[in-house]
Parts: structure tokens; sequence; C-alpha cells
């Protein structure tokens, strides 16, 4: 409890020189700080208390676009790293390609896969997917490919076959860079359901940002981006407390 | 692998002294090498080298750093395969078969974080098929009698350095290989865990002979553990000279290593390596019996 | 003393005195001679066709003749234009009459000065293709939308007319995605679209769209494109806008009579336009750029339809409240209209 005690700290001293610069009129105007276009604390606040229920329910659905994407990505993603960990020409072909598929920016890729793929939740899926994999894969791939070469070779003289190798030696080093890749897409991969919400849907945070975008609900638009981030920190500190207890020897 | 057979004298006194049931005895396997000759890329690392070691000794390997000294251990374990010249183990030529008689134990102790001191010391067992819990208790026979009794579910990270080597001896032991390729398996230690490391290896030898071959930049502690300790040359390696050592893994170990034939025994290595390293082109026979 | 400091230093005072040039450099004065009045104006959306007459009296001058020297900017997402003018950022915005509305109940001080479109454009289009006859053939369908919540009082005011209501239909929001959908196949219907852009796109690509403003289909008329003004800002200085609206009356004359010579100026304006495509476009706007009632002066915003328009917003829920039209537009500011 006690370390989470200044980051609130610092949190709560930010949100306060906020509300102070939105309510007092001095401040508010030499910034430009129009309710229109940044609400104060106050206002999103209450906005959050007042749509919770509006909220909730878009936040579930796009909970559901994150967990499903992200798990998909998780087993793709380490599935994909042991292959071009165990063979080399895979790895020499695959690598650059897996690389260069990150360039692609995802907004241009979220219209084309709403179209093949239509409006359900497949889509989406696709984008959150599209975006976990690449942290998963290439961090767990770093992590086989950082197992001592002696480990190995002790493993083989104590009679070791390459399956019992890989379950006790590689699999295990890996395991840290695996959470590292996964910490870092679950953050991201929040950013993809909205995306893929902009390109084509009917619920969803993302898609309620649309909606009060075009009609000037700042404070809801806001408080819909408060539980977006709600919602990844707390999908990250998931993915950290289950670190703690599956990684014990770091 | 495990033979049963008639036990050393000594390795009962150890066993009854440390109370615990001895382990039966494996005989060993007997190691010959005949004109090796190895490289890495471009480089010659071993230089027609012939090496012998009768089942149940301990041959000690000494020579300047990076001479080719680890390779060679790599090579006879059946981690490498030599580029000319013959290698026997246990009568096994082939390069798989010399791997299933040799435990190889690295210089870094290379215990795995993730495993508890007595999973990581049964390993070999549980590589062999044995289940979880028969081989924790085979495992465990041993902690006491290697002084690690209540360490059993101790992570590595929680043990000294003294004691993770004697994980790792452990873990070697355990493989129930008749041949113990030990490389530089107490550099990493200070020098009085060191004396005493060696001490206890010394004993873990009597109770449960094995052959092995030692690795060591140190000629002291080759002297003292070994049966026969072949000198080195700087890479490519071969033999400068091959000595018998006066008293192998004496009981009191400081008393031994500061007896006046053991000193000799040791400048003369001493001379041996330092022959070798100016160069000189001088080739011992192998049985150096004097 | 660290020989590496002087540089720093050096480099740090060469960045400010590069930064406070720049800004000097915006609020000088046009170096022609000429003094001419630095003007914004934000469109709605990227270049197109709607904005014939804007694009055509800035290429012929007429702006420069009214003393403005007018840079155009293209916003962000067509919701933003409104925002800016109000938290004063640019001097006019293009809107459209119902975003007016909303943002004056949401306490925005902004104020419609001029009608550039006074019809609606934004249509439901379906393909010959698709078999689809009438509003009653739309049962069961799939039905592409913007994401707009007034356009989904729109959708429900069509549907009620052929005795449908919203759950009698797969309405899908597909944001910018409105072409691809109907392209490709994911959707029947598509109510969002311009009659005279995804309109004709679909015309020319052989399609055969059939293409129905809102407003023959029960909804109210409106003003599709409206100038929006910050209603301070219109306090302080009104010569300003009044010169914007009567120099673009001049263009958009110009455009009517020139089609040729408008494409090329969208066409500059815009590199990323399809020649082809835009002709099209321009071929189709020109007729809507007119105003409906030849009576009233250039820009004219009709306060009695906008009372219909308010009330019909009422009553779907867009708003809560009823606005006057007098709280929303001004007329005076229309050439023609300069008060004695």
């Amino acid at each position: 409890m006690r370390r989470w005690a200044l980051p609130l700290l610092l949190l709560a001293a930010l949100i306060g020189a906020w509300q102070l610069a939105a309510t007092s009129g001095a401040i508010s105007g030499a910034l430009h700080l129009e309710d229109f276009l940044v609400p104060a604390p106050s206002d999103i606040a209450s906005s959050l208390w007042k749509n919770r229920s509006l909220l909730a329910d878009n936040a579930w659905v796009t909970l559901k676009e994150v967990l499903l994407g992200f798990g998909c990505a998780l087993l793709a993603g380490i599935a994909f790293a042991v292959a071009l960990h165990l063979s080399e020409t895979l790895r020499r072909a695959a690598y650059p390609l897996l690389v260069a598929s990150q360039t692609i920016p995802i907004i241009v890729i979220a219209p084309i896969l709403v179209v093949w793929f239509g409006y359900g939740i497949g889509p989406k899926l696709g984008i959150v997917a599209l975006i976990c994999f690449f942290p998963i894969t290439v961090n767990t791939l770093d992590g086989l490919r950082s197992v001592d070469p002696d480990a190995l070779k002790m493993m083989r003289t104590l009679g070791a076959s390459r399956r019992q190798s890989f379950l006790r030696v590689e699999a295990p080093t890996a395991l840290p860079y695996a959470f590292s890749g996964a910490k870092i897409a679950v953050a991201v991969a929040v950013i993809g359901a909205v995306f893929g919400e902009w390109a084509g849907s009917d619920s969803g945070l993302g898609h309620l940002m649309l909606q009060d975008n075009a009609q000037l609900e700042t404070a809801r638009l806001f408080a819909a981006v408060v539980v977006l981030s709600a919602m990844a920190i707390a999908l990250f500190a998931l993915l950290t407390l289950a670190e703690r207890r599956i990684v014990t020897w770091r | 692998m495990r033979q049963d057979t008639k036990m050393p004298t000594e390795a009962k006194e150890f066993a009854a002294a440390s109370g615990s049931p001895a382990l039966p005895g494996i005989d060993g396997a007997g190691i010959s090498v005949r004109a090796l000759q190895h490289s890495y890329g471009e480089l010659r690392t071993i230089e027609r080298l012939d090496l012998n070691a009768a089942p149940g000794t301990v041959l000690g390997l000494v020579g300047p750093s990076g001479c080719g000294k680890s390779t060679l251990l790599e090579l006879i374990a059946g981690l490498l395969e030599p580029q000319a010249g013959a290698i026997e183990v246990g009568g096994a030529t082939e390069i798989s078969e010399r791997l299933s008689r040799c435990a190889y134990m690295p210089q870094r102790d290379l215990l795995l974080p993730w495993f508890t001191a007595i999973d990581n010391a049964a390993l070999a067992l549980r590589n062999g098929g044995a289940r979880r819990a028969p081989a924790r208790r085979e495992a465990a026979r041993l902690f006491d009698r290697f002084g690690l009794g209540g360490f059993e579910r101790s992570r590595p990270s929680e043990l000294s350095g003294g004691m993770r080597q004697r994980v790792a001896f452990l873990r070697t032991l355990l493989s129930g290989k008749p041949v113990l390729a030990l490389d530089e398996p107490f550099a990493s230690l200070d020098a009085i865990t060191r004396a005493e490391m060696q001490g206890w290896l010394a004993g873990a030898l009597e109770a449960d002979p094995r052959t092995v071959v030692l690795v060591t930049h140190d000629v002291e502690e080759a002297l003292y553990l070994s049966d026969r300790v072949v000198v080195l040359s700087p890479r490519p390696a071969r033999a400068v000279a091959e000595l018998r050592a006066p008293a192998p893994r004496a009981a009191q170990r400081d008393e031994a290593v500061t007896d006046p034939e053991f000193v000799a025994v040791r400048e003369e290595a001493m001379r041996a390596l330092r022959r070798g390293s100016d160069g000189d082109d001088v080739r011992l026979a192998m049985d150096g019996d004097r | 003393m660290n020989p590496r400091r002087p540089s720093v230093f050096a480099a740090l005072i060469l960045l400010v005195l590069s930064l406070g040039l720049t800004a000097c450099g915006e609020k000088s004065e046009d170096s022609g001679g000429e003094t001419t009045q630095p003007f914004h104006l934000t469109l709605d959306f990227y270049p197109n066709p709607d904005h014939a007459g804007i694009y055509m009296a800035q290429r012929l001058g007429y702006f420069r003749d009214a003393g403005l020297d007018v840079s155009i900017d293209t916003p962000s997402d067509p919701a933003a234009p409104i925002k800016q003018v109000a938290a004063g950022r640019t001097d006019l915005a293009i809107s459209y009459e119902p975003e007016v509305a909303l943002a004056n109940e949401r306490g925005l001080d902004v104020v419609a000065v001029g009608a550039i479109v006074d019809k609606p454009l934004t249509s439901m289009i379906w393909l010959e293709k698709s078999g689809v006859k009438g509003i009653a053939d739309l049962r069961g369908k799939t039905i592409a939308t913007a994401g707009i919540p007034y356009q989904d009082a729109y959708l429900k005011t069509i549907l009620a007319r052929a005795n449908l209501s919203p759950s009698d239909v797969k309405a899908v929001n597909v944001g910018f995605g409105l072409l691809p959908a109907i392209l490709g196949g994911r959707a029947q219907a598509m109510l969002g679209g311009f009659r005279n852009v995804e309109g004709v796109d679909l015309r020319l690509r052989g399609k055969r769209p059939v293409v129905t403003p809102v407003d023959q289909l029960g909804v109210p008329t409106y003003n599709e494109l409206v100038l929006v003004a910050n209603r301070r800002q219109l306090e302080e200085d009104p010569e300003a806008v009044r010169l914007f609206i009567a120099a673009l009356e001049r263009g958009t004359s110009a455009a009517v009579k020139s089609p040729n010579a408008t494409v090329k100026a969208l066409l500059k304006a815009n590199p990323d336009l399809d020649p082809k495509l835009t002709a099209a476009e321009v071929k189709a706007t020109l007729p809507l750029l007119e105003s409906s009632d030849p009576a009233q002066p250039y820009g004219f915003m009709d306060p009695a339809r906008w009372r219909e328009f308010i009330g019909w917003m009422r009553d779907n829920a867009v708003l809560d409240s009823l606005p006057a039209p007098s709280q929303l537009l001004s007329n005076d500011y229309l050439p023609g209209e300069i008060p004695e």
C-alpha cells in the first residue's frame, strides 16, 4: 500500500491544479480552457457518476474485445516465438517481416479489416491482436535466445532430451521476458480496441467517444477516456501481480 | 549405468563417520585419448594430444588460460566431435555414447534459479523419467552427507558460493554417470572456501569413486585432488609433462600440501608450465612413472 | 569554465530569437504595402466542391479586394471547427445547422452568420441492385451510418414514415467508412453521405445509386453548411465578417459561371482530389450553392424553417430545450443587409 501513496499524491496534486485552472476565470481565460474543450475534473467526475451505467455497459464491450484480442495474441505470439526460436531458417525469413508488419499504421488496417470481416467483434479482436502480437513475440523470442548455452550443455550431459531442455531451461528463462512483452501489449491493447470501434461499431467506449465528440459532450468524452485508462492500468496491474506469483526467482 | 561393486575402505569409513548409508560405488570407466586434434575455425586449439585415465582415478589437467582445457573436456564428454584423433570412454567411441557416460560440470554452477536446491540436484533423475517425489528422496539422502542438510528447499540465490558448487556437484554425481568432467569447479570461490571445497571433494570422491577429469589452473589443487596430473602448453595444447601426485586426496589437506615431496612435485609442475609457455618442444612419454 | 557551455548557451539564444521572430512574423501585416487584415477560416472537412465559392474567391483575389488576407484551415474532424471558433481560435468556421443548435445548448457562444448551402445534402443512398425500391424495403437490411447522433434521429424519422422503427433495421456506425460499406456489400443502404459527393462517386463507378436527400423523406429542411462566428468577436469586428461574406458571394457567382476554373482551383487547393471525380462533383454541387429563395440576399437563413427544424430536434430528443432562431442565427451580416 505504501508504494501507491506517492503516485497518488502526485496525481491528486495535478488534478487539483487542473481543477483550479478550470474554475479560476483568470487562469482558464489565459490558457484558453473553455469547458467544451477541456472540462474541469469536477465536471468529469460528475459525468462519470451520472453516466455510470452507460459507461459501464460500453466498457464491458470494449473489455471483451481487449481480453479476447490479447488472449489470441498471447497464444499466437508465444507459439510464433517458440517456432522462430527452434527454426533458424524460419527466424531469418520471418523476423524482418514481423518487424515490417508493425510499421503499417493501424488507422489504415482497421477499416480494411472491418470491410473484410464485418461489424461484429471480429475486426476489433483482429486489431487488438495485431497490436499485441509484436511486443509479445519479440520479447519472448529475446528471452528464449538469452538462454545460457552452457546451461543447455549441462542439461545434455544430464541426459535431457530436447523437450526436457526446453521445458526446464528455455521456457523458464523466457518467462520473465514474455511477461514484459505482455505488459507492454496490454497497455496498448486498449488503444487498438478503440481504433477498431472507430472503424465500425455500435457500442463500446470508442464508439461512445465518437458520439460524444460529435455532440460536444466533452465531459462524458473525457469520462470515457478515464474509464479506458483505468481499464489499461487494471490489466497492467493484474499482469504484474501474476508475474510476481509465477516468476518467483527474480 | 549404476553398477554395484565393492566399496573402497576409505569410503566405508567416511560413510560410517557421517552416519548415513554408503552409496553403492560406481566402478568408473577408463578414458583413453589418442592423437587428438581440434581447431576452432582456423585456429588450432589442440595438437596431437594423448591422455589416459584408469577407471576410478582422477586425472588433473593444468595449463595456462585459453589453452583449450575446456574444449578438451567437452570433447571427452561427448559434447563436441574431434576433428582428428580418437577418444574412448568406457569402451565407447561414438559421441552420443560418450555423452551418456559423462557428466559435465561447467565452470559456473549454472543452478537453475527457478528450481529449489533439491530439484536442481535431482535434475538428472527427473530427465531420466523419475517422478518428482522419488527423485527428491534420492537427492535428499546426499544433502546431509555433503553438509547441505536443511537447505533442500532453498533457492540457489539464497545459498553461498560454496554451497552452490556443492549442489552443482551433487547434481553431477546424481546423474549416475561413471565419468565426471569437472571444469574449474572452484574457480569462482575465494581461497579459503576453495581449500574447504577441495577437502570436501576429496572426501566425496573417496565415498563415491568415479573416473574424474579435472581441469584447473591451480597447480596445487590439481596435485592434491588428482592421481595423475598432465601439464598442458598454451594453445595449441600439447602435453608438456605428466606427473604422479604424491598424496592424492589425502585426509589432512593442509598438511599434505606443505609436505616436502608435494612441494617438490609442485615445483616441477610449475617448471613444466613455464617450459610449455616458452615454447620448448618437449614431449614426454605417456607413462611418466617416476 | 566548461568549453562546451558557450555553444549551448549560444544555441539557446538562437532558438529563443528565432521563435520570437516567428511569433512576430505572424502578427505583422502584409509586406506588400496594402493593409490587409488576417482572417482565419476553418473548413468543415478537407477542401471539396462544397467550398467552390471560397476557393474561387481566394483564387480571383476577391478576399484581398475586400481587405482580407484569408487563410484556410482543414480541421482534424468535422466536430472540431465549431469548437475552434467558440474558443476564439479562428474567425469563421463552417459547420452544420444541427451542430449550431447543439453547440448553443452546450453554452458555446456562437452564431450562424450565413448559409453556404441552404438545403440538405445528407442523403439516404442505396444501390439499384440491392433491390430496395422504397424505405419500406429496408426492413431487416443493414444501414451504414456515420455515427452522428442527430443523424440517427434522421433515420428514425425516415423509417417512421414507412412505419418502421430502428429495431426493424440493422444500423451500423461505420464512421468515415460509408462508401466502403456499401461498395463492399456489407450494407445495403447508407445514411450520411452527401448527394453531391458520395452520390456522385457511386454514379461514376457505375453503381447506379438511388440518392434521396433527407428532407424528401420526412426530415424538415435545414441548412447543410453554414458559416459560424464567435458572438463576442462578431461584436468587436462585424465588418470583417460582412466583407468576407460579400466576397464569398462574388466567388460563388464566379464559380457557377465557370465550372472548369472552379475544378482547377479546387485541385490546386487539394492535390489529393481525383480530377475526374472532382469535375463530376463540381457539376452536381454548383446548382446547390445558389440560394433557394432568390428574393433573399446571398446566404439567407430562414428563421421559420430553423424554428421547424429545432422543434424536430427537440421532439427527437437531440435537443433538450427550444432555443429561438434569433439565438442561433443572424442575417445581419449578409450582403445587402447593411444596417443604416
